[in-house]
């Protein structure tokens, strides 16, 4: 019995020290718990590989407007390969790999289309496949995807004769963005008179309405000396994308 | 004998209390677990804010232009009350291009959340951008 009781205070201090570690065990889980930041990296993840396309396509969208405005065509695939250098050099996520290729089936050269006919219908257009890998222990992520930038402009125009050789030209202009109506930034309307193009001013009785949905009607007086009115509506839009169209005017 | 017997004790209670109090005493000055759902907020708002203003190409041409008040009352506005932010911004080559502070107010001693964000500016001449987007609530 006094053998129990004589023990009885390092029992007390045993208590005490078990208490103590499993207090600080308990504390040291709550803060390494406290760490694990899953759910925080797979939502900046979804958001990274947001910004990764977005970013794709303001690629794409600037090459274009480049190459159509007098660019050359590799300047598509020279902006890509910078771009997915850069991807690639990100590790917040893991190793990060995005390669890209640019469309070589016709209509497309070098990722690249430009149909800027006579027939009322002109295009500029860019296409480029992505894929892009992730691998990292806990997250693997296999992505593929394309970017098709298309600026298309469909102009149908129309004349009649007000005397002479004097005639009153009118040109509906339908612009589009990815087959979307889309807004222009700058309209240029040409006319052939002999073997020049010529610009209608306000001596032409020039004037040009906006109906706000990417569909514009333009119109001018001009003495044009031959039947065959040919017209020419050049035009970059809010994208600084650059597209042209040719059209025999109609006689109405 | 008997006096000894209870003063030892004495002594080892004594010394039972401080082990406990001397582990409370170092639970309590270990660093705070860092509140997750107000930083996850944080930085999905600073993420979700750079992608709006990018969506069209905006944040991209700002850039380009060097108008960093523009983006400084960007983000003013599109970012929850009560947060400060410091925004800067690298080209390609990480050289930081911002000749002026992004900033709405000083993140010193603040518990701060980072953002990256790559940039394409949707341009004749397409560049890159790599942002940095500092986040932090005010006291």
């Amino acid at each position: 019995m006094s053998r129990k009781r004589s023990n009885s205070g390092q029992i007390l201090l045993i208590a005490a020290f078990i208490m103590a570690s499993l207090l600080l065990s308990a504390q040291l889980y709550i803060l390494e718990v406290g760490k694990t930041t899953g759910e925080l990296e797979s939502d900046s993840l979804n958001d990274f590989l947001l910004a990764m396309k977005l970013g794709s396509r303001h690629v794409v969208i600037g090459s274009l407007a480049n190459i159509s405005n007098g660019g050359q065509s590799g300047n598509l695939a020279g902006n890509l390969r910078k771009w997915s250098s850069l991807i690639s050099e990100q590790y917040q996520f893991g190793k990060s790999v995005l390669t890209y290729a640019v469309k070589e089936t016709a209509p497309y050269s070098s990722g690249i289309w430009t149909s800027w006919s006579v027939n009322g219908t002109g295009i500029s257009s860019a296409y480029a496949n992505f894929t892009y890998k992730l691998s990292d222990r806990e997250v693997n992520v296999d992505q593929s995807y394309f970017m098709n930038i298309t600026t298309a402009v469909f102009i149908e125009s129309s004349y009649q004769t007000v005397s002479g050789d004097t005639k009153q030209v009118n040109v509906t202009i339908s612009l589009l963005n990815e087959e979307a109506p889309a807004l222009a930034k700058q309209i240029a309307i040409y006319y052939r008179f002999l073997d020049s193009w010529q610009i209608p001013d306000a001596t032409n009785n020039y004037n040009i309405l906006d109906y706000g949905n990417g569909t514009y009607i333009a119109s001018f007086v001009a003495n044009i000396l031959s039947q065959n009115v040919e017209v020419s509506v050049h035009i970059v839009d809010q994208r600084e994308i650059y597209v042209q169209a040719n059209a025999t005017s109609t006689q109405i | 004998m008997f006096d000894q017997k209870g003063q030892t004790r004495i002594i080892e209670a004594f010394l039972a209390i401080a082990v406990i109090f001397s582990v409370l005493l170092i639970s309590v000055t270990f660093p705070s677990s860092p509140n997750l759902d107000r930083q996850k907020f944080l930085a999905n708002s600073g993420t979700q804010v750079l992608i709006k203003l990018d969506a069209n190409g905006t944040l991209g041409n700002l850039i380009m232009q060097e108008n960093w008040t523009a983006i400084k009352r960007s983000l003013d506005i599109l970012l929850p009350i009560g947060v400060s932010f410091n925004l800067t911004v690298y080209d390609e080559n990480l050289r930081q291009i911002n000749s002026q502070a992004v900033q709405n107010s000083n993140l010193l001693s603040r518990e701060a959340v980072s953002v990256q964000y790559i940039c394409a500016a949707q341009d004749l001449n397409v560049q890159f951008f790599v942002l940095r987007l500092q986040l932090a609530w005010t006291r």
